[in-house]
């Protein structure tokens, strides 16, 4: 493990509320608790096992951490059958055929050293964050780790573990700069015990009105603070609903840009029932909206 | 470090909040505890927030687990930090019992106790409602049967605790076995449909590079997961435990997911996973504290459609839902999340154990209301009437077996 003095992260973010005002200034507004959560992900360092409901900002978060610590971002989505050729990487077969098929027609003698080479390599997201060069460490997002099946669970937690990984014919690639790695999950099946041990946990809640009004300001720039905070309002009211989706911090976003483009200045009961649609996803809910009335949504 | 350091001894301080959590139910591993020290040593917390934080991100490990750890935190930090500032207007959860008595029980024996690592919560284990077998009322029919055909055909509901157990073993040879879907995975196959350039490519190496013979493979199949959704209300009660047993096995196999359900959800994947099914049950009914209510069956359909369902649980699924169908709540809300249920699942079973009775008809409001949704309507009342909805499961055909056979048409 590096120590303190010789780490390259420290200089940058030497507490807490220095990487707060790092994501602020790159228009990611963080909490103190996420911000304790990045900094001790980075910083430990130890994998961040991120959950929250959809449209917190997981997956911003991990993009936001990258661009506050002027980093590279790398981003592995996860899905159903997701394997190693797909995850780290693969030999280009049709780059190596053509090798031999050269080697031939010039008529050298051609050995598997010189087709197993770095210049075949594909690197998939995973290799490429262990490669990287620095001069800080990347910044791995593993979205969606939920929807990988056990197998891939147990590689990837493997591969944390050693920071390090073998390619037969190349051998063992040891990450010079360890990435900090944030994995996200939507808790569609439980994942083991042994990753969870491993990670730091951090649960991400909806922001409360105020703190969404601002982060609505920092997205929508265009929007007046008036629109801003009737909006985080209407929102927070809108959940209060028995919604099956309740509105997140995206919804709240896509919202004002909505109402900023059809040049509405203020969120009235005609605006609401217009642009209803982006902040309710299902056709049930925005009819419990209209049910409870639009004047209520703009004005509680 | 120039800072004022807010904790004088961070070794002592962190043992002894980790043995705190270790009492109120939550592993602390050295490995977690550890880590806390260590962030502790980086970040120097001069507030309590800060302090709340950075043991909440290094401690914890679920959400599930964060009421608990914000009782102990305050429990344990009160004494020489306020900390009513660190979190805004969050109500402050209650210590657990258990926490309570932890005070008074010595640091040794709690220590003992927790010697496994592995302590669950004791307030919902250990509940006087384990000994089902003992306090259930004696059977209505007399003798209780002792011919094996016999066996087969009795009626869970109306079962001795011999027979039970007798069942219980009949049942642990039984297997369920789930229709299989495409899986994204691809494994090699003499007749596969694509190439395998990886493997292609090193066999040629032996031809000296040229690529003589292909190496294929082919998409593989995997079994669909199964979703158990009981009513543990009044008399279903003992058939829901019968599928429970059903499920145990499954598990790991297929993916299994098991809720129960009365008035409220309740998710007993894990605990079935880890506990035997009598014991799963027990703790799942102990959460439960309201009996009088009735089934809300569409109230638990629609938390488990949030919950669980909308986020992929229930997607390409075969869900079982083992109830009589009395709703004692809304029946178009059952109706609706029906809907929303047929909608994910790849088939709705559904085992009514009244539906084998001749003079039975679907009329009760929520069986009328959910029925259109349903792909299979069996009655799964016995042994022998189980084998039968294993194969409406497995065979992912309808089924002739039951008095009503409702069944939607276009889907497969």
């Amino acid at each position: 493990m590096n120590d303190a003095v010789s780490d390259p992260l420290a200089e940058l973010v030497p507490d807490v509320a220095a990487l707060g005002r790092r994501l602020a200034d790159h228009a990611y507004l963080a909490d103190q608790g996420l911000s304790t959560a990045l900094f001790c992900a980075a910083r430990l360092p130890q994998p961040l096992l991120l959950e929250g409901e959809a449209g917190v900002g997981k997956t911003t978060a991990a993009q936001a951490l990258a661009a506050a610590l002027d980093t590279r971002l790398v981003r592995l989505q996860c899905y159903e059958g997701i394997d190693s050729t797909e995850a780290l990487y693969e030999w280009n077969y049709a780059r190596q055929l053509l090798g031999i098929r050269l080697a031939e027609a010039r008529g050298e003698a051609l050995d598997d050293v010189d087709l197993f080479t770095p210049e075949f390599l594909v690197e998939r997201p995973l290799l490429s964050a262990l490669r990287h060069p620095g001069p800080r460490p990347a910044v791995l997002l593993v979205d969606e780790v939920d929807r990988a099946d056990d197998e891939f669970e147990a590689f990837l937690f493997e591969l944390l573990a050693e920071s390090s990984v073998t390619i037969p014919e190349l051998g063992t690639q040891r990450a010079e700069f360890p990435p900090i790695v944030v994995l996200t999950s939507n808790r569609t099946r439980d994942l083991h015990d042994a990753l969870k041990r491993r990670c730091l946990y951090h649960w991400i809640d909806y922001p409360g009105p105020i703190r969404a009004s601002e982060i609505i300001r920092m997205h929508v720039p265009a929007a007046r603070s008036s629109l801003a905070d009737q909006v985080a309002a209407a929102v927070s009211r809108l959940r209060t609903l028995d919604v099956q989706k309740a509105p997140g911090i995206a919804e709240a976003i896509g919202w004002v840009a909505a109402l900023e483009v059809l040049g509405f200045e203020v969120l009235d009961a005609e605006a609401a029932e217009l642009t209803i649609g982006s902040v309710l996803k299902y056709r049930d809910d925005a009819e419990l909206a209209a049910a409870r009335s639009f004047e209520w949504v703009v004005t509680g | 470090m120039g800072r004022h350091r807010l904790i004088p001894d961070v070794a002592d301080v962190v043992a002894r909040f980790a043995d705190r959590l270790h009492v109120a139910g939550i592993a602390v591993t050295p490995e977690r505890a550890g880590r806390l020290a260590s962030a502790l040593d980086l970040a120097a917390p001069s507030t309590t927030a800060e302090l709340y934080w950075l043991a909440r991100v290094t401690v914890a490990g679920d959400r599930h687990e964060l009421a608990t750890f914000d009782a102990v935190f305050d429990e344990v930090f009160r004494g020489f930090v306020d900390v009513a500032d660190s979190r805004g207007a969050t109500e402050q959860p209650r210590l657990p019992p258990a926490l309570e008595r932890g005070d008074r029980r010595t640091d040794a024996a709690a220590a003992a106790l927790n010697a496994d690592g592995g302590t669950p919560r004791p307030s919902t284990l250990g509940s006087d409602r384990v000994g089902g077998d003992d306090d259930q009322p004696p059977s209505p029919v007399g003798a209780p049967a002792s011919d094996h055909a016999v066996l087969r055909q009795r009626d869970f509901g109306s079962c001795t605790p011999e027979e039970l157990a007798r069942l219980r073993r009949l049942m642990s040879r039984m297997r369920i076995v789930t229709p299989q879907r495409p899986s994204r995975r691809r494994r090699r196959h003499a007749r596969g449909d694509s190439i395998d350039l990886r493997a292609s490519i090193r066999r040629a190496r032996r031809t000296g590079g040229d690529p003589a013979t292909l190496v294929r493979r082919r998409i593989t199949e995997r079994r669909r997961r199964v979703v158990l959704l009981a009513d543990v209300s009044g008399s279903m009660e003992a058939y829901s435990r019968a599928y429970l047993y059903l499920l145990h096995g499954a598990v790991r196999a297929l993916r299994a997911e098991s809720f129960v359900f009365s008035t409220q959800l309740t998710r007993v994947t894990r605990t079935l996973a880890l506990l035997d099914p009598e014991r799963a049950l027990s703790t799942a009914m102990a959460a439960t504290d309201d009996w009088s209510g009735g089934t809300r069956i569409g109230d638990a359909l629609r938390e488990f459609n949030d919950r669980w369902g909308r986020r992929g649980l229930a997607r390409g699924a075969v869900v079982i839902i083992v109830s009589d169908g009395w709703e004692s709540g809304n029946t178009s809300e059952l109706g609706r999340q029906m809907d929303r249920l047929s909608r994910l699942a790849h088939r709705i079973v559904w085992v009514n154990p009244r539906s084998h009775r001749p003079d039975y008809e679907p009329l009760v409001g929520g069986m009328a209301a959910a029925l259109p949704y349903v792909d299979a309507f069996v009655s799964g009342h016995s042994v022998e009437a189980l084998e039968h909805v294993l194969d409406v499961v497995a065979s992912g055909v309808s089924s002739t077996h039951p008095v009503v056979s409702a069944r939607r048409s276009g889907r497969g």
